[in-house]
């Protein structure tokens, strides 16, 4: 374990004077005497009293800007105070794993990185990155000998995961396919007419896909221990919605293993998870075709879609285009052109507004008249398929079993 | 009357480390976990007599006789000790930035912020931008902090703000995004951010200008207080009503968060018994939008109420005082580092044949006044 804290070292400063602690006035000059206190305890001795001391002062470090963190609109926080629990976050997942740590301490000190990550802002050339890289190896070399200590392990039985028959889609209704087409060839018949249309053939290469085949197991390998944020409800327009942050490992255990009939359903939703974890943006890729919009590639956003059977979009539109890679599972997918936006029942508050009020599937006619003369297209979209959303084209998506996918939105 | 802290105290704002010890760094001098008696200025050796206390994150400031004249002690982060030019002062609230003192016929505000490396602290007085005639004492000198003739002191700018007249403010609680002002009338207004609920409207929408809190129509105030997002008040009657964010059980109702953390510590044993089975049917509360009537003991009324930023404490007619709420740093006095979601009652001043009068909390420690219980008074 001594290893792991020279491993550690490395990624840090070597000294304290090479350690920066600047932060703007909005910062008090009380957190700021704290983070000092934090920084001479990294490199004070490591005597167990001391490593107390180095835990309590990251805490409160952690605990105060969490605090202004939820002190107004999220949009409207002070970027320094997110700088300042990134740093809280770093002195204390660096305290948790002073000495001699517990496997149980390195996990807890991931968790402790990821909240920096997940809410706190870049710091010190990506240091969290760098740290809970150095801990996940930890993590996995540890997990690696538990396992081999314990070795007759009962296995969890392969769940059978039910398919149940999917929708049938009519010809008529039907989104078009085509295999590989070219640039040009999609630039003219559907980017420049905002055509829907599923491309097939064009993401086989992905290690997601081929050699580093994606499955619970290696999901569970590469980000058991990595926390995220879950949706929990239907959807999310519901009363009852809510956001949880859990590790991946007991998102997998509580929402995707297993279904308990009266649970919530569970959806690892619209995260960033291949910025949060490098490794698995290693295992897929950028389509060609995004090459074709005005932006940089760096103005991508690429998110994550993981959840159950079940898991709903509500019809809704987006400001962008919209690759969307199906990797695991299949999704039940209805589109609507932005020409039928009136039919389709907008919510009127601002922050819905481009949401529609209808349950696709179950639509109130009372209230909704119009929505069954809007014409539409559909599809089901299975692993290896990308479906292409135009900007502002509606659609609403269910999952028709465990489902990956992710979103690559661009323009 | 002796005041009694506990709670954080990572500044020696409770306790001077000083004094402690192990020095600065002592894990334990960081928290006091029960009420300790709150320091006495060195320089006069003997125990003040503190009329007032505010507490911000990192400080404390006391009120209290100084060479015959009332003044302001302060300690915690940054130098601590009498301050320059408080002489004569007769009301003081402390922010984490700024320390406002009430003069008969005029406010003055100091800047605590100190750039790190400057030695002392000067802490020139500075233009609250109040516009108020300092001749005029007249009804204005009733007027309690952050209140001021015509409106009140914030802790961001603009400082002055001002208040309607119709308004008839007598008493004024600001949150860390919301306020809550009483009329002379005993009718509640509240204003700011609404979105943990804490502005009792129901709805979690901001509110620009002071709105009545319709849920409390009818029933006269006589008390308001303010955590970082939820807020309480007290009716002439006695009643106590919490509203707003209960997410470390600050309301007094069952907190999920809370429920989870106590199973996580006493579950462990007893993992046969379905744990989940109790929790699962218990009806959580995240958000209370609106006021809910709390009662903290069956049979006696609440006298004085006072939120930290994310606990709750509360003096009873009888002189016990309650707290729940967030407990990590000792804050509830219980002698632990845990929260609860239910008022628990500090039995420390009972113990000692003690009656507490007056609570004030910090952001994150509480602050008790307590007398010794004369015999006659116990009838």
């Amino acid at each position: 374990m001594a290893a792991l804290w020279s491993n550690i070292s490395v990624a840090l400063p070597p000294d304290e004077a090479h350690f920066p602690l600047r932060f703007g006035d909005s910062v008090d000059s009380s957190v700021q005497e704290l983070l000092r206190r934090c920084r001479r305890r990294l490199y004070a001795d490591a005597a167990p009293l001391s490593q107390d001391l180095a835990l309590m002062n990251a805490q409160i470090v952690t605990d105060i800007s969490w605090e202004k963190l939820n002190t107004g609109t999220w949009r409207d926080v002070d970027k320094e105070w997110r700088r300042v629990y990134a740093h809280g976050c770093l002195f204390k997942a660096l305290a948790l794993c002073r000495g001699d740590p517990s496997p149980e301490s390195v996990r807890q000190a991931v968790r402790t990185c990821d909240m920096g990550l997940l809410m706190g802002a870049s710091i010190m050339d990506d240091v969290l990155h760098r740290l809970v890289q150095i801990l996940q190896t930890e993590v996995r070399r540890a997990t690696g000998e538990e396992e081999a200590q314990t070795e007759p392990v009962v296995k969890a039985k392969k769940i059978k995961l039910e398919v149940p028959s999917p929708p049938i889609i009519k010809q008529t209704t039907a989104v078009p396919r085509m295999h590989c087409p070219s640039l040009e060839h999609f630039k003219a018949n559907n980017l420049l007419t905002k055509q829907p249309v599923i491309l097939e053939g064009i993401i086989n290469h992905w290690p997601a896909l081929s050699d580093r085949r994606w499955s619970l197991d290696y999901i569970r390998s590469i980000a058991g221990c990595r926390t995220v944020p879950v949706e929990v409800g239907s959807r999310y327009t519901d009363e009852e919605w809510s956001q949880r942050l859990l590790t991946v490992n007991e998102f997998i255990d509580k929402y995707i293993s297993v279904k308990v009939e009266e649970e919530p359903v569970g959806y690892l939703a619209q995260h960033q998870l291949f910025d949060q974890i490098p490794e698995l943006k290693e295992d897929i890729r950028i389509p060609d075709y995004c090459c074709l919009g005005d932006e940089d590639e760096d103005n991508i956003t690429i998110n994550a879609w993981f959840g159950p059977l079940g898991t709903v979009s509500p019809l809704h539109q987006d400001p962008q285009h919209n690759f969307l890679a199906q990797v695991l599972g299949s999704k039940y997918i209805r589109l609507y052109s932005p020409s039928e936006s009136q039919k389709l029942y907008p919510h009127e508050s601002l922050l819905l507004h481009n949401t529609s009020q209808v349950e696709v599937e179950n639509p109130d006619e009372e209230r909704f008249p119009e929505f069954a003369d809007a014409p539409y297209q559909e599809c089901v979209l299975k692993p290896g398929e990308v479906l292409f959303i135009p900007t502002q084209h509606w659609h609403y998506v269910r999952s028709l079993e465990l489902s990956f996918s992710v979103s690559f939105w661009w323009s | 009357m002796l005041w009694f802290g506990f709670g954080f105290n990572a500044f020696g704002q409770i306790v001077d480390p000083g004094t402690a010890p192990q020095g600065e760094d002592s894990i334990t001098s960081y928290n006091c976990l029960t009420p300790t008696r709150v320091d006495r200025p060195q320089q006069t050796g003997r125990a003040v007599m503190t009329q007032q206390l505010s507490a911000s994150w990192s400080r404390t400031a006391l009120l209290c006789p100084h060479d015959g004249d009332p003044a302001v002690y302060l300690s915690g982060s940054g130098t601590g000790g009498w301050v320059e030019g408080s002489r004569g002062c007769r009301d003081a609230l402390l922010g984490e930035r700024h320390l406002t003192l009430g003069f008969s016929g005029r406010v003055d505000r100091w800047d605590l912020q100190q750039q790190h490396g400057d030695p002392g602290d000067p802490r020139e007085p500075g233009d609250t931008g109040e516009p108020g005639d300092p001749g005029d004492p007249g009804g204005a000198s009733l007027l309690r902090l952050p209140l001021v003739a015509g409106g009140y002191i914030a802790d961001k700018p603009p400082f002055y703000r001002p208040l309607a007249p119709q308004l008839r403010a007598v008493s004024l609680a600001l949150g860390a995004e919301h306020a809550v002002l009483l009329s002379g009338s005993g009718t509640v207004y509240t204003w700011g951010i609404g979105s943990h609920g804490q502005l009792g409207h129901s709805g979690l929408s901001a509110e620009k200008e002071p709105r009545p809190v319709e849920a409390l129509w009818g029933v006269r105030i006589h008390s308001v207080a303010t955590g970082g997002w939820h807020s309480a008040c007290i009716s002439a009657g006695g009643d106590l009503y919490v509203w707003g964010w209960n997410e470390s059980g600050q309301l007094g109702l069952p907190s999920q968060a809370v429920r989870t953390s106590q199973g996580h510590k006493s579950g462990k044993e007893s993992k046969s018994e379905e744990p989940e089975a109790a929790g699962s049917q218990e009806v959580f509360i995240s958000i209370q939008a609106f006021p809910a009537l709390l009662d903290v003991t069956e049979s006696c009324d609440v006298a004085k109420v006072s939120c930290g930023s994310r606990h709750t404490a509360a003096v009873t007619t009888t002189g016990d005082l309650y707290t729940w709420g967030w407990g990590d740093y000792g804050q509830l006095g219980h002698g632990t580092r845990s929260s609860s979601d239910e008022p628990r009652c500090v039995d420390f001043f009972r113990r000692r044949g003690m009656r507490a009068v007056d609570v004030v909390c910090g952001p994150w420690n509480t602050f008790a006044m307590a007398t010794r219980e004369e015999v006659a008074a116990r009838s």
